[in-house]
């Protein structure tokens, strides 16, 4: 069963959190596995969640490699099997398979200054990386969080992002105007080229709307980025995980297997199929 | 190694080979499939290519994954279900079928091997048979890399010499397969090498069909992503998937949960042939689909077949057999299409 990758293997729902309810509702899940210790990932993988009965779904670890207590998964409620999921409570028993994908090349960036840019329940993977890098702070240079939604009910990770401008600067935003909201009201890349994050010896990781992705990618572009110097995940309709089913691919590239991690100067070369 | 084997005397090597499952073409109606034999003499090798492949039955088009129960103590339990150790030998195998399974043999191997599909692909022995003349008016395997008697994927070629089989075994399995009834076999004579040689050469120049130039297409598909010609070559489409679904070489799967019972929860997971024409094949939860029309899915089928499979494993992802242009009911001919797309633009 061990070298069987389509087995999941069971998890424990240890804690839920609701980020943002309404209509288009966002819950944190936090899982341990029942019986395995080893599972280990890489900042960008993905994992296979199931509820069995219902299916599976490809969803971004947002909880980082360094923290081995339980794995994290901030998911919206979009399709059969998040919508099961969202139904779950405390205790309840899902499978987990993977980690699936490649990654962020977090190794390559060191002495580097990395901009995060996310938009929406795209904060879910950057969480990752960021956590990442601040945990071995040393290793690489100014850190920024770019990050928006459509409305300040819409931001995910609210109480982290209090904490986390303690220790780096936080950008948020929000589409259009609320009376108490005191930081900029516009869309996420008009925050960046508000921000203006220098490119000098700069990453940028941008995750959120395809559309988001796109004018965030101009804006960096404006500001002097390279393409080889901003990274983006994709995301497609996924079965198998391991690049067999034939659904995810752009191109000859599987983003279950190939990606979901691309850098801009990777991405561009694809068919723009996504 | 290489033997001969009189037609009269095949019935009883088949009877050989009691301790194998048994495949063979067997006729139902008009049309010709793979199935399980009991009884030798029911191996009737005068047939037309079968309706699907053998792929079946290395890649069954329904299988269990898993089975997921939960118990009155509501403890929730994955049992993994692999197919069954079952040697088997499949009879009549068309040269361009067999070389298709080393195509999934890819797919299903590399970084993570399939499990399902190895158990069934390892203990499985394909015996092919020469194509003497072409089983279909629509193939074209000499365009694909291919032949009437390519050795590709087979453990046995078996080419028909009017009153005897000339057996020529390529692999362990093959020659276990010879040596089980070794009494039968005879070595063959110079007249048999003489007469295997000429059906050979034969045979290659009955092949009708053929896509001409077909190292140039995929440098040219490459460049033809944004071309209006997808949405010209596929208003006939009625995207019914067929195409894909008697495809050799095809390996696109879809899994879900079946439940047979909600409270306590109890079922399999199931993976079943799934196929790049339906539009729900990539549509995202969202709504959102990366390929939402039909130019954009045949697309996907031929760049699939002859750019990204030849990018990835430098092999074309078809091998000619002609299932997909004979069966389309709106005549969509890839051959055509290939062809077309080649001098596009021209």
């Amino acid at each position: 069963m061990d070298d069987n990758t389509y087995i999941p293997r069971l998890a424990k729902i240890i804690e839920i959190k609701e980020e943002v309810g309404g209509t288009r509702p966002i819950k944190t899940f936090r899982t341990q596995f029942l019986n395995m210790n080893d599972f280990s990932f890489r900042c960008g993988q993905c994992a296979m969640l199931s509820v069995f009965g219902r299916g599976e779904s490809m969803i971004s670890i947002s909880s980082s490699p360094l923290l081995k207590e339980y794995l994290q998964f901030s998911i919206l409620k979009m399709g059969r099997v998040t919508s099961s999921l969202h139904e779950m409570q405390v205790g309840d028993v899902i499978g987990i398979r993977g980690p699936y994908g490649n990654s962020f090349p977090v190794e390559y960036w060191k002495g580097k200054n990395i901009i995060f840019i996310g938009g929406g329940i795209g904060l879910a993977p950057i969480w990752s990386v960021l956590n990442t890098a601040l945990g071995k702070k040393g290793d690489y240079g100014d850190l920024m969080l770019i990050y928006g939604a459509r409305t300040s009910k819409d931001l995910v990770f609210k109480e982290e992002l209090e904490e986390l401008k303690k220790k780096m600067p936080v950008h948020l935003s929000i589409d259009v105007e609320e009376p108490d909201w005191k930081e900029y009201v516009g869309f996420v890349p008009q925050n960046v080229t508000d921000k203006k994050p220098s490119s000098k010896n700069a990453i940028a990781v941008t995750c959120g709307p395809p559309i988001m992705i796109k004018f965030v990618i101009k804006a960096l572009e404006e500001l002097g980025f390279k393409d080889d110097q901003i990274y983006t995940t994709v995301e497609n309709k996924m079965k198998c995980g391991i690049g067999k089913c034939g659904r995810c691919n752009i191109g000859f590239h599987y983003v279950c297997k190939d990606g979901p991690v691309y850098s801009w100067a990777e991405l561009k070369k694809l068919p723009q199929e996504y | 190694m290489e033997k001969v084997l009189l037609k009269k005397a095949f019935p009883q090597w088949v009877k050989k080979l009691e301790s194998y499952t048994i495949y063979s073409p067997q006729k139902d109606g008009d049309l010709w499939n793979y199935e399980v034999i009991k009884n030798s003499e029911a191996i009737d090798l005068d047939y037309l290519n079968t309706v699907l492949s053998p792929k079946k039955i290395i890649f069954p088009q329904r299988e269990v994954l898993l089975e997921f129960s939960t118990s009155n103590e509501e403890e929730l339990k994955v049992k993994e279900v692999l197919p069954e150790e079952m040697p088997a030998v499949i009879f009549g195998v068309r040269p361009c079928d067999a070389k298709a399974l080393t195509l999934t043999d890819k797919v299903f191997g590399g970084d993570f091997k399939d499990p399902y599909y190895w158990k069934r692909r390892n203990s499985t022995a394909l015996v092919g048979l020469t194509c003497n003349a072409p089983p279909s008016s629509n193939c074209f395997c000499l365009s694909v890399d291919g032949s009437p008697y390519s050795k590709e994927g087979l453990d046995i070629l078996m080419t028909d010499l009017g009153d005897k089989y000339y057996a020529e075994s390529f692999t362990k399995k093959g020659d276990e397969l010879l040596n089980s009834a070794k009494a039968l076999f005879k070595t063959p004579t110079a007249k048999d090498k003489k007469d295997l040689e000429k059906i050979k050469a034969e045979s290659k120049k009955k092949v009708k069909r053929q896509i001409k130039d077909t190292a140039k297409i995929p440098p040219k598909l490459k460049d033809m992503f944004d071309s209006p010609f997808w949405d010209e070559e596929s208003l006939s489409c009625i995207r019914c998937g067929i195409c894909t679904y008697l495809c050799p070489t095809c390996h696109c799967f879809d899994m879900n949960d079946e439940v047979t019972s909600s409270s306590p929860i109890q079922g399999e997971r199931v993976r079943t042939w799934d196929n790049c024409q339906f539009p729900d094949f990539t549509m995202h939860s969202s709504g959102h689909n990366p390929r939402p029309d039909k130019a954009s899915r045949l697309r996907q089928r031929i760049l699939h077949k002859f750019q990204y499979f030849v990018e990835l494993y430098k092999n074309y992802q078809c091998t000619g057999c002609g299932r997909c242009i004979s069966k389309c009911p709106v005549g969509i001919d890839i051959i055509e299409v290939l062809e077309k797309a080649r001098d596009y633009g021209r």
